[in-house]
């Protein structure tokens, strides 16, 4: 047999081709295997699937949202990650998602490069994009980090609409490759939310693993008082760099998307506030600095802004603040924390050591 | 071991510590006293680099550390404890002594892995008496610990001088004189070169072979503990004009 499931008290052993053993715990407070929210996710889609017919929302509208949400939620967990590892609030984000967005858009249209190419080009781009901003982590702290990154937004919005000839302004860039073109509209839809979702597991996975690392832990020591880092060895300034460009980068995939499932990019419509505050939100509402919430918190905010629009139409973002406010003011430690208070063995911090093989 | 020269540090009209030279030898163990605002702290500051000097030269061990980073001077041997514990607070005593692990020059020296970063932290734990309370969050430590934690921080970045800044502020004589053992141990068991900034003069004048006096951010008076008691100048900077008259 394949697979064989053997029931013991409290938990299930699964025997896999007789080869490999997995143990279970049943009790949902001991669930530590995160390959069940994967599987979750991953099936997510298929609720498309078993929609009825007749519903305000239809299925295209709805696996637009959930890419949406996949989008935001890369960004959401890069700026989780660089807001731990620098220790600054970044308010300009969607700097570098447009940023990436308008590399894979005029190398793509320009210059012929593939979407594989230009997923290359947009990390890098918006990574050194990032890497020539980067002092500003080291020379400015606080308000004054916020305020410079707000300002980024507007300068490249400016750009966008003096230099016409080549960003388009509000027009944009049209005639952009397509994510993927199968000839089937439903395929495409459902293709393209598979690609932004391993784009986004990819990127959960390995920002896992760096805060499981022994960089997780500097991280948080920046994050916390960044003298005593310094104070106790560990290169902050080195850190800050690698951390705010190698994020930047990351941002600049969340543009990427955008650009190859429109198949056209106006960054003008991305620099607007409102994509600044989804993925701020996400981050605040999924929990303060958790990645796992930053991913979360995206799927609440994109979702509830879309499923509310067929309700309340052209109100949608007035309803979806409302409900955001009255979220951050019910769960003040965002949706991640609700989900740690069940699970009070890591409610202290651990570290996570692995022994080496 | 460590020689400053000329160090001037003003914050605006004030002058912190004002063209402070000394010289301090492998192995010494060196009390720095003097009366509130004197400069002790801001010394210290200067020398572990948490601040850059106006001007005067620091050399450690024969190389000029007056430009670098703090990381830098760690990775060089320098390690401090802070006047009020600075510990992350919502780490715990081990999460607290790890990346002083991860940070020190040996982790990269011996591309130590995490899992031995944490056995060398636990390792230090035991030292300063802390095994017990390594998975205790910082913020639920009483201020005996927090300095004994500080202590097995410092140890963990491997130094060779030490600063140990008001180690007994706001401890009881017991505790007192319990770090002060302590203390004398660590210098001996890991041949550190100490200064210690102290204002329990009950212990320092008894644990040290040489102090340092300052006043005014000025070093008034450098001797053995009795040629400094006895120190006509010292006397006036902690009594006062009038007394001493």
């Amino acid at each position: 047999m394949v697979i064989k499931v053997e029931p013991r008290r409290g938990r299930l052993i699964i025997h896999l081709l007789g080869k490999w053993r997995f143990e279970w715990t049943v009790e949902p407070r001991y669930w530590r295997n995160p390959l069940i929210a994967v599987i979750l996710w991953i099936c997510l889609p298929l609720l498309v699937l078993l929609m009825p017919r007749g519903l305000p929302i239809g299925p295209t509208a709805l696996l637009t949202s959930l890419f949406m949400a996949n989008v935001v939620a890369i960004s959401a967990i890069a700026h989780s990650l660089q807001t731990i590892g620098t220790g600054r609030l970044n308010f300009g984000p969607h700097f570098f998602v447009v940023v990436g967005g308008y590399a894979a858009a005029l190398l793509n249209k320009n210059y012929g490069l593939s979407p594989a190419l230009t997923f290359l080009a947009a990390f890098a781009v918006a990574a050194l994009v990032g890497l020539a901003l980067s002092p500003l982590t080291i020379i400015s702290r606080g308000i004054y980090f916020t305020l410079i990154t707000m300002i980024l937004p507007l300068i490249l919005y400016e750009l966008v609409f003096w230099r016409v000839d080549i960003f388009g302004a509000e027009t944009g860039i049209p005639g952009i490759s397509r994510l993927v073109s199968t000839g089937d509209v439903m395929s495409d839809y459902f293709i393209s939310f598979y690609v932004s979702l391993a784009a986004t597991l990819a990127i959960l996975f390995v920002v896992d693993k760096v805060l499981r690392s022994r960089w997780g832990l500097m991280f948080g020591v920046i994050n916390e008082d960044e003298d005593v880092a310094a104070s106790f060895g560990i290169e902050i300034k080195k850190i800050k760099v690698a951390v705010f460009t190698l994020t930047c980068g990351v941002m600049g995939i969340s543009g990427w998307l955008i650009a190859h499932y429109y198949g056209s990019f106006a960054g003008t419509m991305w620099l607007e506030p409102w994509l600044l505050i989804f993925i701020l939100l996400s981050g605040v509402l999924g929990g303060k600095a958790t990645i796992y919430g930053a991913a979360l918190g995206s799927y609440f905010v994109v979702l509830t802004r879309d499923l509310l629009r067929p309700f309340v139409g052209g109100a949608a973002l007035l309803a979806l603040y409302a409900v955001l406010l009255a979220a951050l003011y019910l769960l003040p430690e965002g949706l991640w924390g609700v989900y740690r208070k069940t699970r009070y063995r890591e409610y202290v911090p651990t570290i996570r050591v692995r022994r080496r093989a | 071991m460590l020689q400053v020269s000329g160090l001037v540090k003003r914050f605006g009209g004030i002058v912190a510590v004002n063209d402070v030279s000394v010289k301090i030898d492998r192995g010494e163990v060196v009390g720095l006293i003097g009366p509130n605002g004197s400069g002790k702290t801001t010394l210290i500051n200067l020398v572990s680099g948490f601040y850059k000097p106006d001007s005067g030269r620091i050399v450690f061990e024969g190389i000029d550390i007056t430009k670098k980073d703090p990381d830098e001077r760690v990775k060089l041997g320098i390690a401090r404890t802070f006047q009020i514990p600075r510990l992350i607070s919502n780490m715990t005593a081990l999460q607290n002594v790890t990346y002083a692990v991860v940070g020190s020059r040996r982790f990269k020296e011996k591309k130590m892995t995490l899992t031995e970063a944490v056995m060398e932290a636990l390792y230090y734990l035991d030292i300063v008496g802390l095994l017990r309370k390594r998975d205790v969050l910082c913020r639920d430590l009483p201020l005996y610990e927090l300095r004994l934690l500080e202590l097995a921080r410092a140890l963990a970045t491997n130094p060779k001088l030490i600063m140990v800044d008001e180690v007994m502020a706001g401890l009881n004589p017991v505790e007192a004189d319990n770090v002060a053992k302590l203390v004398q141990r660590l210098r001996e068991e890991f041949k550190l070169t100490i200064i210690w900034v102290e204002h329990v003069l009950r212990i320092i004048m008894r644990s040290v072979e040489r102090v340092l006096v300052m006043n005014e951010g000025k070093i008034i008076a450098d001797g053995t503990p009795r040629e400094v008691s006895k120190d006509f100048t010292v006397i006036r900077a902690y009594m006062g004009e009038e007394v001493v008259a």
